[in-house]
């Protein structure tokens, strides 16, 4: 029942928010226009509408709703900060429009000169600006807002011979679903009947539809094209594809990236700072000009003027942006602290199979001293007892119908795997395994080479220690690997491959891919060591499928796990890239770049903005109008800039 | 054994928060937030509108939203994962 609860409360928080905004925006100005119009009146017409100082007391009527009723949460949290000491931007609001306020009250005793007029002004353009700020911060979200409307509202589910339609939150694992061609598949799962393409392009950037038949995973939320499918439900809820990108991108807003923590530290002595400078400000415009009205005015603009906004939202903006823009492309950003540490990394490290490969080895050649039918009969009954990939090769190739019985089985980690079949002893395995065991390759050593040269493992079959062919095996390179590889060299990056695999064999697959360099002979557990190695000259990202390499992603300085279809390595990778190919890894560095860029660009608007309007605001050339739009736009502009990282080319 | 006497189980809670409107509210609320003894990170995003808290087992709910609350600011939600 609690499985849809991502889309009640994160939606409505934005556009409730923005409807309040606009609300009061347009009352404000339906009074600011007439106070604007009596206050400059003289200028404007030649002469005045209301004479003094009456028109000050309409003035003031005037102002009063804009200021307490519109303004009224600003004004109330403005003033309750200032007496708990958590003083916000509405602190600094709040006291500029009231001081501004009041004089117009005192003016009507001739103490000082009116600014109540500017006090309705102040409130209706921060008004304005949050409004418009508002918008922006929408826009700015808009890629997760997708996400989360992504989602199927409801399910065909078959129960009892009978069709249903049902919430998707009443569906459970194990339900069995109908999708209809053009609809969407309402959860993850598995499919039982049917075949179809469906378009997966929604949630891991893949653009082409992808083949599904009976066994296939499917995506929830992705869309069925034109085919009926009976789907099996395996995941729902939180438990989904769709939910667990969604948490990521998530997790990734409430993250820190080290570029923002000068500004978070501004940010937080910023207010009290800028009553400092405004009360000096104040006291010495008065005490040294001599003029309070003047001292008045110059405070306000100071107080005005100053805005922690646009430092506070450069960073956060500008990361919804990118990692908006990512998650619709497959790249999830998990860590923000990524796309910082990117930057400085000059070494990628691939792990080989998985990655640069299918990671589905296939037996492409046998050579035999014997008949090799045998030679596969004992292979397949051996290798059938073995998870490893490449024995998973060379039982398909076998398609034995029945498995010789094995006993005394072995697995001897990255070498092979040894034991006995009708008292002979086998040991199957690389050229280590054969060499530790003193198993004479010899004759066979030019056909091993001549198998290693064209890339294919070599896997040497042996039975009471002598051998009695070699099985060449190979895991063909993903469609995309060479031109992705291609990219990152011409982005400055050296390319290193790391397996299991031996030198020679290495080195023929590094060649076809266009890799730099190799480590070969490198067993999984050592992956992480060899990373730590490369750090000492360089920063290092690691590429791999987060399976058994997750020691190693989390040594690097940034990790980067390659999805394989249906699951996605959550918890190791800084950034996890929801289709297995190398082209995401090129995309996924050129979306850090570009969203640091735009942060770098940002911080650098919001601290220049304070740097200057701030002496410029004391000195006493700023009218606290002119200061207020000033501020607005400063927010609006760092928003709008985070806004303009989509048209960047990922 | 293996732990120190003064172990904590560390929990972490996702508190949904409204009224925020700019950058200095999300830092006063993470700084409220930390005030509370057992609090160990507190971290506020002003775009998801979401705190997210790491706080001793100890700390009750009822902390976090009050901790909120003294800043102005309202918890609709808190969740503990």
């Amino acid at each position: 029942m609690e499985n849809m609860d991502n889309h009640h409360h994160e939606q409505p928080v934005e556009d409730d928010e923005i409807k309040d905004w606009r609300k009061k925006l347009l009352w404000s100005w339906v009074f600011t226009i007439p106070i604007a119009l009596l206050m400059l009146s003289e200028r404007i017409f030649g002469f005045e509408i209301i004479e003094m100082p009456y028109s000050i007391i309409v003035i003031l009527i005037l102002a009063f709703p804009i200021v307490f009723i519109f303004g009224h949460n600003t004004i109330k949290g403005g003033i309750r900060g200032l007496f708990t000491f958590y003083f916000n931007m509405d602190s600094l609001i709040a006291l500029g429009t009231i001081v501004a306020y009041l004089t117009g009250i005192f003016s009507l005793f001739e103490l000082v000169a009116d600014y109540s007029g500017v006090s309705a002004m102040i409130m209706a353009f921060f008004t304005t600006g949050k409004y418009v700020e508002a918008l922006a911060r929408g826009r700015a979200s808009q890629e997760i807002r997708k996400l989360l409307e992504l989602g199927a509202k409801n399910a065909r589910i078959i129960r009892g011979n009978k069709e249903y339609k049902i919430p998707i939150s009443e569906v459970n694992v194990g339900d069995l679903m109908i999708v209809k061609p053009g609809e969407k598949i309402p959860t993850d799962g598995i499919v039982a009947k049917g075949e179809s393409a469906v378009d997966e392009s929604m949630v891991t950037g893949e653009s082409l539809p992808v083949d599904k038949l009976k066994g296939s995973n499917v995506i929830g939320a992705t869309i069925n094209q034109d085919g009926i499918l009976y789907v099996r439900a395996t995941k729902v809820g939180r438990d989904t594809f769709l939910a667990h990108i969604i948490k990521l991108v998530e997790e990734t807003q409430s993250e820190k990236i080290p570029i923002q923590k000068l500004a978070d530290k501004i940010t937080s002595i910023f207010v009290p700072l800028i009553l400092g400078i405004a009360i000096l400000t104040f006291v010495n415009w008065w005490y040294i000009g001599g003029d309070l009205s003047r001292a008045i005015g110059v405070g306000v603009a100071v107080l005005v003027i100053a805005c922690p906004c646009a430092l506070g939202l450069a960073t956060p903006t500008a990361l919804m942006v990118g990692s908006g823009m990512g998650a619709r492309r497959g790249i999830l950003i998990r860590k923000g602290e990524a796309i910082q540490t990117i930057k400085e990394v000059k070494t990628i490290v691939f792990d080989k199979t998985g990655t640069i490969t299918k990671g589905k080895p296939e037996v492409r050649e046998i050579y035999s001293k014997i008949k090799e039918n045998y030679l596969l009969e004992i292979a397949g009954s051996l290798e059938n007892l073995s998870e490893h990939p490449l024995s998973r090769a060379i039982v398909d190739k076998a398609k034995l119908k029945k498995y010789r019985k094995v006993t005394g089985f072995r697995i001897l980690r990255g070498r092979g795997v040894e034991g006995r079949i009708s008292g002979k002893e086998i040991i199957i395995g690389n050229t280590i395994l054969m060499k530790e065991q003193r198993i004479s390759t010899k004759d066979v050593d030019e056909k091993i080479r001549s198998f290693e040269e064209k890339g294919y493992t070599a896997i040497i079959v042996s039975e009471n220690r002598k051998v009695l062919g070699i099985i060449g095996v190979a895991d063909s390179v993903k469609e995309d690997s060479i031109s992705a590889m291609f990219e990152m060299k011409e982005m400055g990056f050296k390319t290193v491959m790391i397996t299991g695999d031996n030198e020679i064999t290495a080195r023929a697959i590094a060649k076809e891919v266009g890799i730099n360099e190799i480590i070969a002979n490198v067993l999984p557990e050592d992956k992480a060591k060899k990373v730590e190695e490369l750090q000492k000259s360089s920063m290092v990202a690691f590429v791999g499928d987060g399976i058994n390499d997750a020691p190693a992603l989390k040594q690097s300085n940034v990790g980067i796990a390659m999805g394989t279809g249906t699951d996605i390595a959550i918890e190791s990778g800084d950034i996890v890239l929801a289709k297995g190919s190398l082209g995401g890894v090129v995309s996924a560095i050129k979306l850090s770049r570009a969203t640091f860029s735009k942060i770098k660009q940002n911080l650098f608007w919001a601290f220049a903005y304070n740097v200057i309007a701030i002496p410029l605001a004391v000195a006493g050339v700023l009218h606290p109008v002119i200061a207020e739009i000033a501020m607005a736009l400063s927010s609006i502009t760092v928003v709008t800039n985070a806004n303009l990282l989509r048209r960047k080319e990922i | 054994m293996a732990f120190p006497a003064n172990y904590q189980k560390m929990k972490k809670y996702k508190i949904t928060i409204s009224g925020m409107h700019c950058a200095s509210c999300a830092s006063n609320i993470e700084r409220s937030l930390k005030k509370i003894p057992g609090v160990k990170e507190a971290s506020v995003s002003l775009m998801l509108k979401k705190g997210k808290v790491e706080a001793e087992d100890n700390v009750r709910e009822e902390e976090l939203r009050k901790a909120v609350e003294r800043t102005g600011y309202k918890a609709t939600g808190v969740e503990s994962e």
